[in-house]
């Protein structure tokens, strides 16, 4: 089994064809386990429900944005050693420097190619395969 | 009525997108194979216009291909201002334009084009309220995003012609200027 395999895979984005886009990205790199959520809020009940290895989460969403999201996982002790990749699209330093300081593992600007996602979960995982 | 002499004229380029809500603007833009999307909260006027072409087969969704990324990405870019403006993702409605058929192409660019527009607003239920694409001849596009109000006017086969041949051209995409953001 390859590391991909094994490691369970949340996706959270408000937008239907981002999360079909991410999720056969994902199975691309060899993911097997992807669940997806529409905004943090309903991300966090999964999360705390059945804790999963990698979130990536959009950042603009309504209701809980991708940053509320990541405090949220990161004050849970059930979630907080979940690695977190937060999406944004429009490479907003200012974001990606509040991101990190609220413990996001790594940043991955939109419009991503495979091999960038690729290159941002193994900067957290190591090699995938 | 909106006075045209007295509407300020925002143009959308290629790879673009504008969202205002000023009722006095008018958003132009010209069209051969683009596409541009309108869309707006018609509840509090506010609204706006994206312009992009994709590449190649982009109008499989299901492709998953770069493309199709940044098609994605065009439209998210687009909804996220208007939302960041106080629109209401369950009350937006587009207007869809362009695609025309280009000549001496072996795929049809124009049609996959909008095909990849409509696919998309339908999987995120926005309602499209207005369509006119595909044909032989490019257009020139006016929207009035306070009132939704759309204007066309087809271009002759030269302009047409020279429309299609700058937006071939290779252009730099709207890709975020810190796209490989490099830290921790």
């Amino acid at each position: 089994m390859s590391l991909a395999e094994k490691i369970k895979v949340l996706i959270v984005d408000d937008q239907v064809t981002s999360r079909l886009l991410l999720g056969d990205a994902l199975q691309q790199l060899g993911f097997k386990q992807i669940t997806a959520a529409g905004d943090g809020a309903q991300g966090m009940a999964i999360m705390t429900q059945q804790p999963h290895h990698l979130v990536i989460s959009d950042f603009n969403m309504p209701k809980m944005d991708g940053i509320e999201f990541l405090q949220a996982v990161r004050s849970n002790p059930t979630t907080k050693k979940a690695a977190f990749i937060i999406l944004t699209a429009q490479g907003d330093r200012a974001l990606v420097q509040k991101a990190a300081a609220l413990g996001a593992n790594n940043v991955l600007a939109k419009p991503f190619t495979i091999e960038k996602m690729k290159a941002a979960i193994e900067a957290v995982f190591g090699a995938l395969k | 009525m909106i006075s045209d002499a007295a509407a300020r004229r925002v143009h959308v380029i290629q790879g673009e997108y504008k969202v205002v809500n000023d009722p006095n603007v008018v958003l132009t833009t010209i069209l051969g194979s683009c596409v541009a999307a309108c869309m707006r909260d018609p509840v509090i006027g506010v609204g706006g216009m994206n312009h992009f072409l994709l590449p190649g087969s982009a109008g499989a969704l299901a492709s998953g291909g770069d493309a199709t990324r940044y098609g994605v990405h065009l439209m998210e870019l687009l909804i996220n201002g208007l939302l960041k403006q106080g629109a209401r993702r369950d009350r937006l409605e587009a207007k869809i334009f362009g695609g025309a058929r280009t000549i001496a192409r072996f795929s049809n660019v124009g049609e996959q084009n909008a095909l990849f527009a409509r696919q998309f607003l339908t999987d995120e239920g926005i309602k499209i309220v207005g369509e006119s694409t595909g044909g032989e001849y490019g257009r020139k596009l006016e929207y009035w995003p306070s009132t939704g109000r759309a204007r066309q006017y087809a271009l002759t086969g030269v302009e047409t012609q020279k429309t299609v041949a700058l937006e071939q051209r290779p252009v730099p995409v709207a890709k975020p200027a810190e796209s490989s953001i490099e830290f921790f």
